[in-house]
């Protein structure tokens, strides 16, 4: 029987009580001080459905909410309980448990940023005399307007840019001081920024403290979201400690 | 798990949710994070890669240059409140806006979004 793996725990942890992905019970694969938080899969006739995506993520906050969790990337599997052991918990021991180590009592958040258009906009208009001039000429113009225009939007595109980028670095400045590890995602177009987040669990208000200022002081320009405590998916990253002293 | 508790703030520029709602959220989480071993197999998981399209994919142009020229032309700097540029705003689905600059992302993930009920999504690998 495949065996899917949800995560890393520590040897004794309690299993959580939710069903995994193709709706198969969640068990404990132990080798001795860690554990694999493994369900069953029929590897001839494994289908993934959205809600296996979901019962993934699922197993991991359930376990992560009564220990220390290291996720696996969701469609880890290993072709058996005892591959679980003898390839990932046996070899990567001292590794996995400096993780463990690493990850105890931390959260991660996944914190989005994004501009309210419209005020945004109005800062533009009234930052820049090009454009509030072109605004002017081509409000009421006709189709004879059409380089004005494209001139216009790209000033206002190449504008909300440079904001973009400024506010971004703003939201990272004052996370700084309480955040322990930041992993940026590529933001996509049209949004500020898009991160995970690394923070000892009781920072958690502190985090929302300062966003919740930093959105004050930018008049409504800012709106954040921010999604949590989640385990730490991020920031399940195995250092070859071997190699690490070597370096 | 569905259920989300969102809540907003005494600021209400911070939204709060313990857990991603959105399957696309989900996606984000999970997908391309977490421990990467060596020694193991990926399920390939047909079909996930159409949520994950980047919205690198809709660049600057002379269209968005235009969509941005509308924008501003429609703001009326004589008040506070405009219905100008709601239409912007992905017909005001979500609250905050993506007006112009609408990523795919977020389309495809909400079309893809139909909640768990997905036996005619199913995807099959190997």
């Amino acid at each position: 029987m495949t065996a899917y793996v949800y995560g890393v725990v520590a040897a004794g942890a309690d299993v959580p009580g939710v069903t995994g992905v193709g709706s198969a019970e969640v068990r404990l694969v132990a080798h001795d001080a860690l554990a694999g938080l493994v369900s069953s899969v029929d590897a001839d006739g494994l289908r993934v459905r959205r809600r296996d995506l979901r019962a993934h993520l699922t197993v991991l906050e359930r376990a992560f909410a009564r220990t220390t969790v290291a996720p696996c990337r969701f469609g880890t599997v290993f072709e058996d309980d005892e591959a679980v052991r003898q390839e990932l918990l046996a070899p990567r021991a001292s590794e996995l448990a400096a993780l463990l180590v690493r990850l105890e009592g931390r959260v991660q958040l996944a914190l989005s940023v994004d501009h309210d258009e419209e005020t945004l906009l109005r800062g533009v208009v009234a930052g820049d005399g090009e454009i509030a001039h072109l605004r002017e000429a081509t409000r009421d113009a006709g189709a004879d307007a059409h380089a004005a225009r494209v001139r216009l939007g790209e000033l206002v595109a190449s504008a909300v840019e440079a904001r973009r980028r400024s506010d971004a670095e703003q939201v990272l400045a004052a996370l700084a001081p309480v955040v322990e590890t930041v992993d940026a995602d590529e933001t996509p177009w049209g949004h500020v920024l898009k991160a995970s987040l690394l923070v000892p669990a009781d920072v958690v208000p502190e985090v929302e403290r300062r966003l919740e200022q930093l959105g004050a002081e930018a008049g409504g320009r800012l709106r954040f979201e921010l999604v949590g405590p989640l385990p730490p998916t991020a920031f399940a990253e195995l250092v070859d400690e071997e190699a690490a002293a070597w370096a | 798990m569905a259920a989300v508790a969102t809540r907003g703030t005494s600021s209400n520029y911070l939204q709060r949710a313990p857990s991603p709602s959105g399957l696309a959220e989900v996606v984000d989480v999970i997908l391309d994070k977490g421990l990467v071993l060596d020694a193991y197999v990926r399920v390939s998981v047909i079909g996930i890669e159409v949520l994950t399209i980047d919205a690198r994919i809709v660049i600057a142009s002379v269209d968005t240059y235009l969509r941005f020229a509308e924008a501003v032309n429609r703001l009326d700097l004589t008040q506070t409140e405009t219905a100008g540029l709601a239409e912007l705003r992905d017909g005001g689905k979500k609250q905050e806006a993506k007006g112009a600059a609408e990523g795919v992302k977020e389309k495809v993930g909400r079309e893809h979004d139909s909640d768990d009920d997905d036996d005619d999504e199913e995807r099959s690998s190997r």
